[in-house]
């Protein structure tokens, strides 16, 4: 089994910009498709909602809500392979 | 010391992730026609890549546009050129007033190799405001132009240029050197120009915009007769024809006007109204209206989220004035889509304005 990090992807902000964790659609456990809705994220212009790059099982959501992250910084880990 | 950030956090949520995370108010939230996905897979990072080896910059990152994910997945960007420091601070706009560097003389071929690298068709170049500069940057925008030009002859070109305070030595540089759009924002309505573009003047946008229609209405008679422009096929072949006659008519086609307003800064109905006839009696054919979204808690204040509805409305009150396109919508910027909004021109094939 492999975790793939997903990290914030950048938003329209310069890189070294951030984002807030609006709410998670998903929480660990949970098994998610590829392109399905991760999490919210809310920037100064915009919502954005954060797609899973993979298939798999949330493994850990490493951003709460409410909390601001980084761009680049991983918001979850997901399972594959399994 | 603890900073800001780690005094917040330390009085609110237990965080999560390290210290480069922090917790902040409930403010900004979004109504739901404000929503962008994400485009998967890792196009933007390829454009990101590019532009930082050619040290391009985009008004697309420096304006913080929450368009960009998308436009970058799609592989296009909006070139932001003459520095990425600007001699205004208007009160819109996420770039920030400082002292303005020396201009990138090799900028113009990186723009032609980033156009070219990035198989744009149609390449929107825009800049900031210049004014320590004596010609404001229509020297360089001009280059630009025909560095790309050049190198692409068949790419569209949209240039959105500052005020140049009016001068219109300035606007016949950028004209001379034959973009197929000239796009000047007028942003906002007379009313808020003091609160919004303190620098700047309404009737000045409207004049610059009114002086290169007039320039191009007199071009339009002798340079490039009536034939119009009725598909893309006829642009290319118009180009490839008149390769000798370039510098009079890159694309043996008309030039056309475009500017842009922002709605959400506290503007009332008939203000927008008057706006969209004030640009159509300056002889504008394309316009965009968009949502304006502050870039920070300390620019101006977002007045109102303007409902899709709304825009759809003034979309067809625009068609009504006469507007050859019109692009009206949250997520509209005078970039977005440029390609598709001047493809949708109802005025294909008719004579010059």
């Amino acid at each position: 089994m492999a975790a793939v990090d997903v990290p914030l992807p950048e938003l329209g902000n310069d890189a070294g910009d951030e984002a807030r964790v609006s709410f998670w659609y998903v929480d660990v456990g949970d098994k998610v498709k590829e392109g399905a809705d991760l999490v919210q994220m809310l920037t100064d212009k915009a919502t954005f909602d954060v797609p899973s790059p993979v298939s798999g099982k949330i493994a850990k959501l490493l951003a709460g809500e409410e909390q601001t992250v980084k761009v680049g910084r991983v918001l979850c880990q997901i399972e594959v392979g399994g | 010391m603890l900073s800001r950030e780690s005094k917040m956090s330390a009085n609110l949520r237990e965080p999560i992730v390290g210290d480069e995370t922090k917790t902040t108010t409930k403010a900004g939230r979004f109504p739901p026609w404000l929503r962008k996905r994400i485009p998967a897979g890792g196009e933007a990072r390829e454009v990101r890549r590019l532009l930082a080896e050619l040290g391009l910059a985009t008004v697309c990152a420096g304006a913080h546009c929450p368009n960009m994910p998308e436009c970058y997945a799609r592989g296009t960007a909006a070139f932001l050129i003459l520095g990425n420091s600007c001699t205004r601070s208007c009160r819109f706009c996420a770039i920030e007033k400082r002292a303005p560097g020396a201009l990138r003389e090799d900028e113009p071929e990186a723009v032609a190799q980033a156009t070219a690298r990035l198989k744009l068709r149609h390449v929107v170049i825009t800049s900031v405001t210049r004014d320590d500069l004596a010609d404001g940057g229509a020297g360089h925008f001009a280059r630009t132009i025909c560095a790309v030009r050049e190198r692409l002859p068949h790419v569209v070109i949209e240039v959105l240029t500052p005020d140049f305070q009016g001068s219109h030595a300035c606007v016949d540089t950028v004209l001379a050197a034959r973009p197929d759009i000239f796009n000047h924002n007028v942003e906002t309505v007379p009313r808020l120009y003091a609160a919004v573009r303190p620098e700047a003047d309404y009737r000045r946008s409207l004049d610059v915009l009114a002086y290169a229609k007039s320039r191009l209405a007199a071009r339009g008679g002798d340079q490039c007769g009536t034939a119009g422009l009725s598909s893309r096929g006829e642009l290319a072949e118009a180009s490839t024809a008149g390769q000798a006659s370039r510098a009079t008519s890159a694309c043996g086609h008309r030039i056309y006007t475009k500017s842009g307003l922002m709605l959400g800064l506290g503007e009332a109905a008939d203000e927008i109204r008057a706006c969209l006839a004030d640009l159509r009696a300056a002889g504008c054919d394309i316009v965009t209206i968009g949502q304006y979204l502050a870039p920070s808690a300390s620019h101006h204040p977002v007045a109102r989220f303007v409902n899709p509805a709304e825009f759809a409305a003034w979309e067809a009150e625009a068609r009504t004035l006469g507007f050859a396109a019109v692009a009206s919508g949250p997520f509209v910027r005078s970039s977005y889509q440029a390609e598709s909004v001047f493809a949708s021109r109802e005025d294909q094939g008719r004579p010059p304005a």
